[in-house]
This record gives structure tokens, C-alpha cells and sequence, in this order.
């Protein structure tokens, strides 16, 4: 067949395939993680200051 | 499953499940990669490119998983009107995308080096770029919609969208049967796997492991936006209190 590629060449279209798929993966999982935590964060911060009676300034900061 | 309709009660059974998703889908995919690239032979023919098999076919079955998961709460959202049934679609449809772009640049890669081509219009993976376009189709629906600023429901449209989506799995699954191309035939069915023994087992292990892992973003997805969903609830309330 045309252009098929044999022996050690075949090792870098692997390791492309497995980074890409561990970078991607890594990407969506690192940026749903940050955003879970900084949304959880905000929720409780604006809830503790419900409970202390303080006038929340709706950032969370 | 009504009961855990109930965002407080799904909290309390996602907070703890989230890290042992995430925990063992990271262990068994290590344990799989590992098996897959140093402990099983090449193949026969395709020689050592065969080893893609563990991250390629995970790929399209969580592409494909995604999709069935986003018409069935389409259809509770419909049917029930559940409050998570809308927070759990929007949850899976960035994860379902990014699974679906990845077997198709796995595939492409695969293809390659066995077949001399990146890519052939062919019934499997014109099918699996009609899927894509579909996830595309949906997160432009749904963000910043009316449905997000209320809690997360779907509105009609998308679920009706995300229903009708659906014919399209069917059609990659039979893709190859119904149509000669390139792509190999089925090699794992319900009566058992063309694939050797001596191939297949950390196929089992990348499976499960990126299943966790898909159950893990997913989770974390529907917690930010429960959590987004309390702070603006909060926020209403205290602009009614002050007359706002």
C-alpha cells in the first residue's frame, strides 16, 4: 500500500496519539476542576456572610 | 431517581464521588497505558500503531456515550422536567465533544501510517464528524441561554435537538457494516471480540478508566453549576430583602 509506514517510525504516530489524548483530557479535567472549586468557593463565602449579616459584594473576593 | 432530582441530595453523594472517580479513572488509565504501550505484543499487521487501539477506541465510546446520556436527560427534561436533567446535559456536552474531537484525531493518526491517508470520507468518520458538529451545535444552543440564567433547564429547542441527535448514533455504530471503506469491521460485539486475548485486556482497563474520568468532569461540571445556580439564587434574594 501507498505511504503505509513500518517499523520505528511507527512509535512517533503513537506517542502523538497518547499526548494529544493526555493533554486534551488534561486540559478539560484541569479547567472543570478550577471552575468547580472557584464557583463551591464563592457560594460558601457569599453564604458565610449571609450568616454574619454582612452585605455580600456579590464577587466573592 | 426523583429523589435525586433534589440538587442538595446530589450533592451529597457527587462531593465524595468526585475525587474516587477521579482517583481511580487516573490510576487505571496509567496501568492501561502502561500495559498498552510495554506490555503487549505488536500486532501482526498493523505492528506497534496498533497500540493507538487504547486510547482511540475509549474515545468513541465515550463520544458516542456522551450523546445517548445527552438525549436521555433531553428526554427526562421533557418528559419530567427534572431540575438536574438540564444541568447534567449542559455537564456532559463539553466532555462529550472533547471525546468525540479525540477519536477522530486518534483515528486520523491511526490512519496514517496503516491506510497511507490522514483521512477518508467514509461512512464511520464522516459520521463521527456529523457527531461533532452536532456537540458543537448544542453547547452554541445552550450557552448563555435563557435556561442557564434560570437554573440550568433546557429549553424545549435543545432537548428536542439533542433527541433527534440521537438517530445518528445507530448510523456510526452500523456505519462499517453498511458501508465498505477502509475503517475495519466491528471488532467487539456482543458475541465476543475478533480482537486476541493477548491485545485486548488493557482495553478493558483504558475503558474503564477514562469512563471515570468522564464521570469525574462531569461531576465537576454539574457542580459549578449548581454552585452558580446558589450564589445568583442568593444574590436575587438579597436585592428582593433591600428593594433593589
Amino acid at each position: 500500500m501507498t505511504g503505509v509506514i513500518s517499523g520505528g517510525g511507527q512509535w512517533a504516530y503513537v506517542a502523538a496519539a497518547y499526548i494529544l489524548t493526555a493533554v486534551l483530557t488534561g486540559a478539560v479535567l484541569l479547567h472543570s476542576w478550577r471552575a468547580m472549586a472557584k464557583a463551591e468557593g464563592r457560594s460558601d463565602a457569599l453564604r458565610a456572610s449571609n450568616r454574619r449579616g454582612e452585605t455580600p459584594r456579590g464577587d466573592g473576593k | 431517581m426523583h429523589a435525586y432530582a433534589n440538587p442538595t441530595r446530589f450533592l451529597a453523594i457527587a462531593r465524595p464521588l468526585t475525587p474516587w472517580l477521579l482517583g481511580a479513572g487516573l490510576l487505571l488509565l496509567l496501568v492501561g497505558a502502561w500495559a498498552g504501550l510495554t506490555q503487549v505484543p505488536g500486532d501482526y499487521k498493523q505492528g506497534e500503531t496498533a497500540r493507538i487501539l487504547y486510547v482511540h477506541v475509549p474515545s468513541a465510546w465515550l463520544g458516542m456515550g456522551g450523546w445517548t446520556a445527552l438525549a436521555i436527560t433531553g428526554l427526562v427534561q421533557l418528559v419530567w422536567r427534572h431540575p438536574l436533567a438540564g444541568i447534567a446535559a449542559r455537564a456532559v456536552a463539553v466532555p462529550g465533544m472533547l471525546f468525540t474531537a479525540l477519536c477522530l484525531a486518534t483515528g486520523s493518526i491511526w490512519g496514517k501510517p496503516t491506510w497511507g491517508t490522514w483521512w477518508e470520507w467514509d461512512g464511520r468518520m464522516t459520521s463521527m464528524l456529523v457527531l461533532l458538529f452536532l456537540y458543537a451545535g448544542f453547547i452554541a444552543l445552550t450557552s448563555g441561554d435563557e435556561g442557564q440564567r434560570q437554573g440550568g433547564s433546557l429549553s424545549r429547542g435543545a432537548a428536542i435537538y439533542a433527541l433527534v441527535g440521537a438517530i445518528n448514533i445507530p448510523i456510526i455504530n452500523r456505519s462499517v457494516v453498511w458501508w465498505n471503506s477502509l475503517h475495519q469491521g466491528p471488532s467487539i460485539t456482543l458475541r465476543g471480540s475478533s480482537i486476541d486475548g493477548a491485545l485486548l485486556w488493557p482495553l478493558g482497563l483504558t475503558l474503564l478508566g477514562f469512563s471515570c474520568l468522564f464521570g469525574a468532569i462531569v461531576l465537576m461540571r454539574m457542580r459549578r453549576i449548581i454552585a452558580d445556580n446558589r450564589v445568583a439564587a442568593r444574590l436575587r434574594r438579597l436585592a428582593d430583602d433591600e428593594g433593589i
